[in-house]
C-alpha cells in the first residue's frame, strides 16, 4: 500500500496570494490565529480554493479542517470547498458532545452526497475544559472518551443501515432512529474515522470505533510497539507533523530555529500549548525540560514546548524527508497529515521534490519485496 | 418552499405527495443540485426573496443544502428550518455564522420546537411538546447572546448551561448582526416564543378577518407575521378551482397520507385538519380541501392573477408582511406567480 499524504487546511487569511511569505511570517500568523484581530475566524474561499488546487496538484489526498471556537465550522467549510473541487477529500474535525449523533450523521451524510463522498471525520473527544464549557460541555476528560465511544457507536449503527437505530447508553439515548439520506461514497458505506489523541483512552476508542489513530509524530523507535499493536487490530496509524524542506539540511535547521521565540513567549501565546487536560499537550510541555529536541536526525520537537505538539517538524533535504517518511512506513504507519511554513509553499515543494522520491522507493519495494 | 430532491422534475401533485417523499426509496432523501439550481435561478428571476428549506429525517440537512446552493447563487436567501434540542446552541451558532460568511449572509432560521414524538426520539430527544418550547426559548436566548457580541456568554438554564462561551467567527450579513428568526406554530407556546425571541411569527394562512386581531398583537410587539400557503393561479377563478381539484390524490394514497398526518402531535396540523373536515372553503378563494392529503401547509389560495394580487394586498392591510408559498409543481407555479401576480402587487404598492 502506498503512503497516504494529507495536509492541514490553512486558516482564513493564511494563504498569502500573490506575495511570497517567509516561514517566520507564517509562524507568526499561526501563533496569533486565536487572537480577536486574526482573520482565521473568517471563511476564505479565495485562499482555500487556491490552496486546494495546489494540494491536488501535489498529490495530497485530503485536507484536515480543524475545529475550535477560533475558526469557522469544518462541516460547512468542507461543503463549500468540496463543491469547488473535484478530487480533494476533507477530514472534518469534530468534537463529540456538541450534537446529537443522529443530527451529526444527517449532516455528514448530506455532505457526502453533495461532494461525492469526499469526507472523512476526525473525532476529537474534547479540548481544554475551558473551551468545552463554552460549548456547554461539562464532562471531565476521561468521561469524554466514554461518551465519544457511545457517540460513534450510534453513528456507526446508522451507517450500518440495517434497520432502525435503538441505543440506550449513559450519555445518549435514541429510539427508532432513522435517516433517509445515506452516506454516499464510491466503495464506502461510512466515512473513515480518525481518532486523535495520545492517551490510552484515545487508542481504545480508535480500535473500538475508528479506522485510524491520529497522533503527533515521534521517533520510529518509540512509536513501533504502539503502531504494531494498533495495526494488529486492523486500525491504521496517521502521524501529524510539520515539514520544512530546503536544499540543504543546514538551511532547514537555520529556518526552523528562526521560529523559536526571541524571549520566553507571553502567556497568551502559550495558551495553545497548555490545553490543561490533554495528554498530547502534557507530553509536549515535558519536552521543554529536555535539552535535546532531536527525536531523530530529521525530526525536531524544539518548537513543541512553546507552541504545542503539532509544531514537531520533519526537516532537511527532499531526500532526508523522503527517507524519514519511509522509515515510518517500515514500522507500519500508513498516513500523514502535514503542515508547513508557509502551508502553500511547503505543499508545492512537497509535490515537486518529495512525493516522487517516496513513490519511486515504494515501487522499488513492490518489485523487490524485502 | 424549496423543492425536495427530485421534485423539480416531477409534474404532478400526486407524485410529490408526502407519502411518496417519506418512502425509503424516495428521491427526497438525496440532494438534487441540478433541479435545485434550476429552481433557485428561476426563484431569483421571479422576484422571490428567500426559499424555506424544511427539516426532517426524510431529507438532507438544511445547512449543507443552503451552503451548496447558496455558493452557486448570488441573490436568493435561505430560511433553514432547524429543530432545537439537536445540538448545543454554541455549535449551532458556529454553524450558522460560518454559513453566513460563506453565502454573504443570505441565511435566516425557521426555528421549530419539534415534530412528532416518534421522530424526535429518533433524534435522541425525549422531551414532551410543551417542554420543547421552554427549551427552545433558552436555546434562542443563548444564540442571541452570542449574536450580541458583547462579551463571553454565560447561561445557566434548565436545559442548557454554558460558561465563558466565545466564538470568533461572526454572523456576517450586509445589514444584520444576527439572522432573522422565523418561529412557526399555532400553539400559545409558539406564539410566546415568537414574541420573545423571534423576528417573525410564521403560521398557516387563514381568512383576513380571523387573522386580523392576532396579526395586530404581533405587530404591536415589533414582530412580523408571515403566512404559509399554496397558490394556484390560472387566468380565471373557475380554471384555478379545476386545477386545484385535479391535485386530489388517488383514494389509496389519500388514506395513507391521512394516517401519517394523524400521528403528528403538532397543534398546527390538528387545527388545520379540523378546519378542512368541517368546511373545505374558508372563503371564496381559500380552499382547505387538499389539507387531509398534503398536510397543513396545503391551504390553497386560488384565483385569477388580479384576484390573488388583491388578496395579498388585503393581508398586507391587516399587517401581514411576508408569505411563504408553495405550488404544484413548485417551479411552474412560482414562474406563474412571478410573471402574473407579483407585478400587480408591486404596482399597487407603488413600485
Amino acid at each position: 500500500m502506498s503512503l497516504r499524504f494529507h495536509w492541514m487546511l490553512p486558516k482564513g487569511g493564511e494563504v498569502a496570494l500573490g506575495a511570497p511569505q517567509t516561514a517566520r511570517a507564517a509562524a507568526r500568523y499561526r501563533i496569533q490565529s486565536t487572537h480577536i484581530t486574526s482573520s482565521a475566524p473568517r471563511p476564505d474561499m479565495k485562499g482555500w480554493t487556491h490552496f486546494a488546487e495546489q494540494a491536488e496538484g501535489a498529490g495530497i489526498e485530503s485536507v484536515l479542517i480543524s475545529f475550535s471556537r477560533y475558526e469557522p465550522d469544518p462541516i460547512l467549510v468542507g461543503c463549500a470547498l468540496g463543491r469547488a473541487t473535484k478530487k480533494l477529500k476533507f477530514i472534518a474535525a469534530y468534537r463529540s458532545g456538541l450534537m446529537q449523533p443522529t443530527t451529526f450523521v444527517q449532516q455528514i451524510n448530506s455532505l457526502s452526497a453533495l461532494i461525492d463522498g469526499r469526507i472523512a471525520l476526525n473525532v476529537v473527544a474534547g479540548s481544554s475544559t475551558e473551551e468545552q464549557r463554552g460549548y456547554g460541555d461539562y464532562l471531565p476528560h476521561d468521561e469524554r472518551y466514554t461518551r465519544a465511544e457511545e457517540f460513534l457507536a450510534v453513528c456507526n449503527a446508522f451507517w450500518r443501515d440495517d434497520g432502525e437505530v435503538d441505543f440506550e447508553g449513559k450519555y445518549y439515548r435514541v429510539e427508532r432512529g432513522m435517516l433517509h439520506t445515506p452516506f454516499l461514497a464510491p466503495g464506502r458505506r461510512a466515512p473513515e474515522i480518525y481518532v486523535s489523541g495520545h492517551s490510552e483512552n484515545a487508542e481504545r476508542l480508535a480500535i473500538a470505533q475508528g479506522s485510524c489513530l491520529l497522533r503527533v509524530a515521534d521517533s520510529p523507535d518509540k512509536l513501533r510497539p504502539s503502531v504494531a499493536r494498533i495495526r494488529q487490530q486492523g486500525v491504521e496509524v496517521c502521524l501529524r507533523m510539520c515539514v520544512l524542506c530546503r536544499p540543504s539540511r543546514e538551511e532547514a535547521i537555520q529556518v526552523i530555529e528562526s521560529l523559536l521565540p526571541e524571549r520566553e513567549n507571553p502567556r497568551h501565546e502559550r495558551s495553545a500549548a497548555v490545553k490543561d487536560d490533554s495528554q498530547m499537550y502534557r507530553e509536549a510541555s515535558t519536552l521543554a525540560g529536555m535539552g535535546n529536541h532531536w527525536l531523530t536526525r530529521s525530526l525536531w520537537a524544539g518548537l513543541a514546548p512553546h507552541y504545542g505538539p503539532v509544531w514537531t517538524t520533519l526537516l532537511g533535504t527532499p531526500e532526508d524527508i523522503a527517507e524519514a517518511l519511509l522509515e515510518f512506513k517500515a514500522i507500519g504507519v500508513t498516513q500523514f497529515i502535514l503542515s508547513g511554513w508557509p502551508e502553500l509553499d511547503e505543499v508545492v515543494t512537497f509535490g515537486q521534490k518529495i512525493i516522487h522520491l517516496v513513490r519511486e522507493a515504494e515501487s522499488r519495494e513492490a518489485k523487490n519485496p524485502v | 418552499m424549496f423543492p425536495k430532491g427530485g421534485e423539480v422534475a416531477m409534474k404532478t401533485a400526486q407524485e410529490t405527495s408526502r407519502v411518496l417523499t417519506t418512502k425509503t426509496m424516495s428521491p427526497a432523501a438525496l440532494p438534487d443540485m441540478e433541479g435545485w439550481l434550476r429552481f433557485a435561478k428561476s426563484a431569483e428571476e421571479a422576484g422571490i426573496e428567500s426559499t424555506l428549506l424544511s427539516f426532517s429525517r426524510y431529507e438532507p440537512d438544511t445547512f449543507s443544502i443552503a451552503c451548496a446552493v447558496g455558493r452557486a447563487t448570488t441573490k436568493l436567501k435561505f430560511i433553514a428550518a432547524y429543530r432545537t434540542g439537536l445540538m448545543q446552541p454554541a455549535t449551532f451558532v458556529q454553524q450558522i455564522n460560518t454559513l453566513s460568511g460563506l453565502i454573504d449572509g443570505r441565511v435566516a432560521l425557521n426555528i421549530v420546537a419539534g415534530s412528532s414524538t416518534t421522530e424526535q426520539r429518533g433524534y435522541g430527544d425525549f422531551l414532551e411538546h410543551d417542554e420543547r418550547y421552554a427549551r427552545a426559548d433558552e436555546f434562542l436566548a443563548i444564540c442571541h447572546s452570542f449574536w450580541r457580541r458583547d462579551g463571553e456568554v454565560t447561561f445557566d438554564g434548565k436545559y442548557w448551561r454554558i460558561e465563558g462561551g466565545r466564538l470568533l467567527t461572526p454572523f456576517v450579513a450586509p445589514d444584520r448582526p444576527a439572522p432573522e428568526i422565523y418561529v412557526a406554530g399555532h400553539s400559545e407556546q409558539a406564539q410566546q416564543l415568537a414574541l420573545r425571541r423571534g423576528s417573525c411569527w410564521m403560521r398557516l394562512i387563514d381568512t383576513p378577518e380571523k387573522l386580523q386581531p392576532l396579526v395586530g398583537h404581533f405587530r404591536e410587539h415589533g414582530v412580523e407575521v408571515g403566512l404559509r400557503l399554496c397558490v394556484v393561479c390560472r387566468p380565471t377563478r373557475e380554471e384555478a378551482i379545476e386545477a386545484a381539484r385535479d391535485l386530489l390524490p388517488d383514494e389509496d394514497i389519500g388514506k395513507q397520507e391521512r394516517s401519517i398526518l394523524i400521528r403528528s402531535d403538532s397543534q398546527t396540523l390538528k387545527q388545520a385538519l379540523a378546519t378542512a373536515d368541517d368546511v373545505g372553503w374558508l372563503n371564496q378563494n381559500l380552499w382547505a380541501g387538499l389539507v387531509p392529503y398534503y398536510g397543513s401547509s396545503a391551504i390553497t389560495l386560488l384565483g385569477s392573477p388580479a384576484e390573488l394580487a388583491d388578496i395579498f394586498l388585503q393581508y398586507k392591510r391587516i399587517g401581514v408582511s411576508q408569505f411563504i408559498i408553495s405550488g404544484w409543481p413548485k417551479l411552474d407555479e412560482m414562474v406563474i406567480f412571478g410573471r402574473e401576480v407579483l407585478p400587480l402587487v408591486r404596482e399597487a404598492e407603488g413600485h
